[in-house]
């Protein structure tokens, strides 16, 4: 496979991940807010994934807070709607931010973000986590896992393989939890000495990993 | 979801986790048993595990397919989105 990568623009979806629906008065005043929120959001979080799913999210409970205090057929409150959108956005990205595990290296170069914890042995346990799922999931929880993580949410999920988004989001968690649990009797079962040996070999490779 | 002993992450950081560490940490720079792209749209819009399986296993294991992946379910995303 050797085609050319197309950039994709960012757009809303005019529901969220968590399908909350985004009333299309605060879906029209998201967008246009969308360059100011790249700029912003793309520093502080540096995915654009992540930051249309911020943005929705946003949008989403703004337009709850709307149906839920003004009765129908009243103006909006909200004098400035798009204005009020990017605040909340930037109160919930700086909350995120302050949430993040610390980053200790990262390139801007339109690739997806390198985000690497500065804690080695967490972020070791998170790689073999991550493969251990990948290597028991099933073929429709690991086509979960790829939507998971390119931020569908579990009702989307759910209708492209016929479940309700709950049965979706059940099935998946319950399988990540059996690779836990397998990953944990891997644990278990070396001894102390012999964990340690391993983890000590692993670590030059994992910082060699870092330095790529 | 996803949480080890001590709880330390959350879904999102699992997933923003595990999607930067796939997105680099199998170069493939040969780009030996990649899929052809139509495989990779295919399985986006529609997945089928009788087709599919080889496709889905290799993208454990190659970078550069997983990414391309992810741009074809990001734009698969948009557009349903505007689908009613």
């Amino acid at each position: 496979m050797a085609t050319e990568r197309s950039p994709v623009p960012l757009r809303l979806n005019p529901v969220d991940r968590h399908g909350k629906e985004i009333n299309p008065a605060v879906l029209a005043a998201a967008e246009e807010v969308i360059p100011s929120a790249l700029e912003y959001g793309l520093k502080m979080l540096r995915d654009p994934a992540l930051v249309a799913n911020v943005l929705e999210e946003v949008a989403a409970a703004v337009s709850r807070q709307m149906s839920s205090k003004d009765p129908p057929g009243e103006p909006l409150p909200i004098q400035n709607l798009a204005g009020y959108v990017f605040r909340g956005f930037v109160r919930r990205v700086n909350r995120l931010k302050s949430k993040q595990p610390p980053l200790v290296s990262s390139d801007g170069d339109g690739q997806p973000q390198t985000v690497r914890w500065a804690d080695p042995t967490r972020a070791l346990e998170t790689k073999i986590l991550v493969g251990e799922c990948l290597a028991q999931l099933d073929f429709v929880t690991r086509d979960m896992f790829w939507r998971r993580a390119q931020g569908y949410s579990w009702r989307d999920i759910g209708k492209i393989h016929g479940l309700s988004g709950h049965a979706a989001e059940v099935r998946f968690r319950s399988a990540l939890g059996r690779a836990q649990v397998r990953l944990r009797r891997g644990r278990r079962s070396l001894p102390s000495a012999t964990r340690a040996d391993q983890t000590e070999e692993l670590k030059p490779a994992m910082q060699n990993d870092g330095e790529k | 979801m996803a949480r080890n002993r001590r709880r330390e992450f959350s879904e999102d950081e699992f997933f923003g986790f595990a999607k930067s560490y796939l997105s680099e940490a199998f170069p493939n720079p040969q780009r030996i048993g990649c899929p052809a792209d139509s495989d990779l749209m295919r399985m986006g819009e529609h997945p089928v595990e009788a087709r599919d399986a080889a496709t889905s296993e290799h993208l454990t294991h190659c970078s550069p397919c997983f990414k391309r992946y992810m741009e074809i379910l990001a734009a698969l995303k948009q557009q349903s989105s505007r689908t009613p």
